[in-house]
């Protein structure tokens, strides 16, 4: 009796966290009228593809999805470098002094993007890279960072120092210890960091929408939402279901398979909302 | 060696023209009937070294206005300006727009109907030449009305003998700026005016009489509930659908009502608005016209373009092609198009007694101030009275300049106070709901069972998705009549009849919350989970043998053990409830009514669509300021129980 209420419970949990997904998939794959019949259906007399064929075929889709890539490769790739050299050198710092440092880091971290949008915004324009792939990327890479070097420096400090001892003296440099020894290394700690931070970017909404005004350089999650706004009957809801299917299926399908490893990697190091 | 030259000269001079070539964009919304295309294709024909890239914005002219905005800011400024009549004193007092009379002389501006082009003046410069004019016009049903009515009376008189199964008007009744444009009709239509003597005047009566008449509409029947989630398309699918007599409406479904397969062909006529007896009907003064943006370099080649796209020619074509009303003279008394649209005789007479919303660089914050109440009498938040009051201190503020002084300004900032009752609500009714409901599930995926790890997969995902992404999800589910929520609601038995979620205060919230609650409980649910994990297993051990049980052992060991997790968990939920934006932006754009709009939506609107960065950047450091001693506050409580304890 007790295993079926905690079964019962859990099937609950997971249902209801999957619950909107669910709906959107099934909705995507109706065909475009039954999507506003009434009564609802609860499921597509047939599988159709029409959804997802308009959502490429009538709106600049692709280039939405290009952008996003572009700027979550860009700001993952810098992120992750920049934390590697910055954790490789808090690893030869006293412990408590690395630890204050990156106590101060997660402070700034905590600031919800809404206070930093203006601030990020004036810079941004001022180096003049508004509507450009590179202010996104260094605006990704300014919020990841705490994170990234929070995950990078708990890798790192599970390996031994006599380790980087042993390089020097075989003749590394500095920058081959970190490049050829330690990040090889600390390849789960660096996968989750790596996979996190473009989750992160693939995801953010509110500094995209700023940045990029133009409407050939909306990320994903923009291009997606400017759909709204509009009144019910005209807002293409098939499409935009088909649209969410295709953004979130990447990130249920790389939670699925690094599962083990993020939850590890988020239980020992930083968590970011 | 002489060839080399030569062969280099060449290829210089071939350069040099394909540099030559100017690029300039424009914004405009999907382009159907492919009109523009059209027109673009023409003119490149004539100029083949200038190019237009007509980009094809989102329907929402407010979102379109943003769009501008923003190139404005950043730099890089959308060369051809396609506005609204109501963007143009704004964008000129910023300086945005170049004046263009040095090339729209006198004679040119005889040919072109004077309310339209006076609508694109500012200070007596002109910043804009009017493509198309547009105009609000009654429709109604010549099948069951003989003689349209003229006035709120006579209205009122034909809607209680209508037939049975219909509604009596069909108007946007949704928080944007087509609901203000009903509006005006209805107060100028009451004789008002919103400047008297320099003063202004919408504290006068009139404004209270044109809100009890649009209340009135929905409370005696006249209009369906429904009528507050109405823009155009909405409206006119309805009336389209047989459902309404009459339509508040612009010329363009005109076309629409009489295409080949529609059910109301030859049933439509249209008349001007109604007024309240004794006064006199004005329609509210609509229409796109075409500007420069300041910056662009090739000032010749842009205004080439707007005489091009100004021409009868082009405003045939955008006729034909997707029933823009022309904006000059000549094309109402042109033979084709009035055999094509006989009603352009009607619509001429309604157009030259147009009236413009007031032209005022604050414009935007004027609608903005006017859709929130009147969306609010609708719903029935406020009172006509209470409206009127509230509409006018805050307009007669933004009119006076409120820019003094900004720790002043602060208590009298209607909407910072209503944004941050907003936030305070959110924040205290999502973050205990996310709180405990983590700790119920992350002490349930603790447990050593199988499947926990598909638990913990399933808790994963909803933090990992977009939160902007998923709000369209959700707002999907919601939705009414479509959504699947109000059918489940109603197969069991909760809901008798379906709830507008999405366009009611208390939906709306409800709504956000809930949504909230599904994407961030898990992350609460990683961070307690990670606590549990900590705790070593021989102390729970030692504990039970000891025989402390249930709820005693979770009280006393486990949640203690568990504070600092409590605490950071905490500390990182509030602050992002407080500061949230993504979800309700893109959920409910903080409507209706502005029942759902947060602090930081106030603020980034105030920043990006009012061109307030320096209010804001003040606000953003208040907000901050409060976020800090919040997080302490927090720190403090968790870690004095924590000390007391130990």
């Amino acid at each position: 009796m007790k295993k079926f209420l905690i079964y019962s419970g859990i099937f609950a949990v997971v249902f209801y966290c999957l619950l909107p997904f669910i709906w959107t998939v099934i909705t995507a794959f109706k065909p475009p009228d039954e999507v506003f019949s009434l009564p609802v259906k609860y499921l597509p007399s047939k599988l159709s593809f029409e959804n997802f064929e308009n959502v490429f075929y009538k709106r600049p889709f692709f280039t939405y999805i290009k952008n996003s890539l572009i700027v979550s490769f860009g700001g993952t790739l810098l992120t992750i470098l920049l934390a590697a050299i910055i954790s490789f050198k808090l690893r030869y710092m006293p412990v408590s002094k690395a630890l204050s440092i990156q106590k101060w880091l997660l402070i700034g971290a905590i600031i919800p993007p809404t206070v930093l949008v203006i601030p990020i915004f004036l810079i941004i324009k001022e180096l003049n890279l508004v509507n450009n792939y590179l202010g996104l990327i260094l605006s990704y890479t300014f919020l990841n960072l705490p994170f990234g070097i929070w995950m990078l420096y708990a890798a790192f400090m599970k390996i031994p120092k006599e380790l980087d001892e042993a390089a020097l003296i075989d003749g590394f440099k500095k920058s081959g210890i970190l490049f050829k020894i330690i990040l090889p290394l600390s390849k789960p700690g660096l996968s989750v960091a790596t996979i996190l931070t473009f989750i992160f970017c693939w995801n953010e909404f509110l500094i995209a929408l700023t940045l990029m005004p133009d409407e050939t350089k909306y990320t994903v999650p923009v291009g997606i939402s400017m759909l709204s706004g509009v009144s019910v009957y005209e807002i293409p809801w098939g499409e935009i279901n088909a649209a969410v299917t295709i953004t979130v299926l990447p990130i249920i399908v790389i939670i699925a398979i690094f599962q083990k490893w993020i939850i590890e990697g988020l239980t020992s190091g930083g968590v970011k909302g | 060696m002489k060839i080399n030259l030569l062969i280099l000269f060449t290829l210089s001079i071939f350069r040099f023209s394909f540099s030559e070539t100017t690029v300039l964009r424009m914004i405009g919304p999907e382009d159907i009937g492919n009109a523009w295309h059209t027109i673009i294709e023409q003119f490149e024909k004539q100029n083949p070294d200038i190019k237009i890239k007509y980009i094809s914005g989102p329907w929402s002219t407010d979102e379109r206005q943003n769009m501008y905005i923003r190139s404005f800011l950043g730099k890089e400024p959308v060369e051809i300006v396609y506005m609204d009549v109501t963007w143009t004193a704004k964008f000129a007092e910023n300086g945005w727009l170049v004046p263009l009379d040095k090339w729209f002389t006198k004679d040119l501006e005889k040919e072109f109907i004077q309310s339209a082009v006076d609508a694109g003046r500012y200070k007596g410069k002109i910043y804009r030449i009017p493509v198309r004019a547009d105009v609000g016009v009654l429709y109604y049903r010549k099948d069951i009305v003989k003689n349209p009515p003229r006035t709120w009376e006579e209205f009122e008189e034909i809607c209680s003998k209508i037939p049975e199964n219909m509604y009596c008007l069909s108007f946007q009744g949704m928080q944007y700026e087509g609901l203000v444009c009903n509006f005006f009709e209805y107060f100028w239509g009451a004789g008002g005016t919103f400047f008297k003597n320099g003063k202004l005047n919408l504290n006068s009566q009139a404004t209270v009489e044109a809100l009890k008449f649009m209340k009135n509409l929905i409370d005696k029947g006249y209009s369906p509930k429904s009528v507050i989630t109405f823009q155009e398309q909405h409206s006119l699918n309805f009336f389209m659908e047989g459902k309404s007599v009459f339509m508040r409406n612009w010329p363009y479904a005109w076309n629409i009502l009489n295409k080949e397969n529609s059910k109301l062909k030859g049933k439509v006529g249209i008349s001007p608005v109604l007024h309240k007896n004794g006064f006199e009907s004005h329609g509210t003064l609509g229409g796109w016209g075409l500007g420069i943006a300041k910056g662009v370099k090739n000032l010749e080649a842009a205004w080439k373009f707007i005489e091009f796209a100004t021409s009868e020619n082009s405003q045939r074509i955008l006729h034909f092609r997707r029933g823009a009303v022309p904006s000059r003279k000549n094309l109402f008394f042109d033979e084709k198009i009035l055999e094509e649209s006989p009603h352009y005789k009607e619509l001429y007479k309604i157009l030259l007694n147009a009236k413009p919303r007031p032209v005022h660089p604050e414009y935007p914050k004027i609608s903005d101030t006017l859709q929130k109440h009147i969306s609010a009498v609708l719903v029935g938040i406020e009172t006509p009275k209470e409206a009127t009051e509230i509409i006018y201190k805050t307009i007669d503020g933004i009119l006076k300049g409120e820019k003094e002084n900004y720790l002043k300004r602060i208590f009298y900032d209607y909407t910072l106070w209503r944004t941050s009752i907003n936030t305070v609500y959110f924040t205290i009714i999502s973050v205990p709901i996310e709180f405990l409901l983590g700790l119920a599930i992350s002490l349930l995926i603790n447990l050593k069972i199988k499947g926990r790890n598909l638990a913990r997969l399933g808790v994963l995902i909803p933090w990992a998705l977009p939160t902007a992404v998923m709000a369209m999800s959700w707002q999907w589910m919601f939705n009414n009549p479509f959504g699947v929520i109000n059918d489940v609601l109603i197969k069991i038995g909760i809901l008798n009849q379906p709830f507008d979620w999405l366009s009611s205060p208390e939906g709306a919230m409800f709504a956000a919350i809930f949504a909230d609650v599904w994407k961030t409980t898990p992350f609460v649910v990683i961070i307690l989970l990670s606590g549990l994990q900590s705790i070593p297993k021989e102390l729970l051990e030692s504990i039970s043998i000891d025989g402390a049980k249930g709820f005693t052992k979770f009280w006393n060991v486990t949640f203690p053990l568990l504070l600092p997790f409590v605490r950071v968990a905490l500390i990182f939920r509030l602050i992002h409830a407080a500061g949230i934006f993504d979800l309700i932006w893109v959920l409910t754009k903080g409507g209706p009514a502005d029942s759902t709009k947060t602090i930081a939506i106030y603020i980034y609107d105030l920043a990006f669509r009012y061109d307030e960065i320096g209010y804001a950047i003040f606000l953003t450091i208040i907000f901050l300021i409060i976020l800090v001693l919040l997080t302490i506050f927090i720190i403090r409580i968790t870690t004095l129980k924590y000390e007391k304890i130990k």
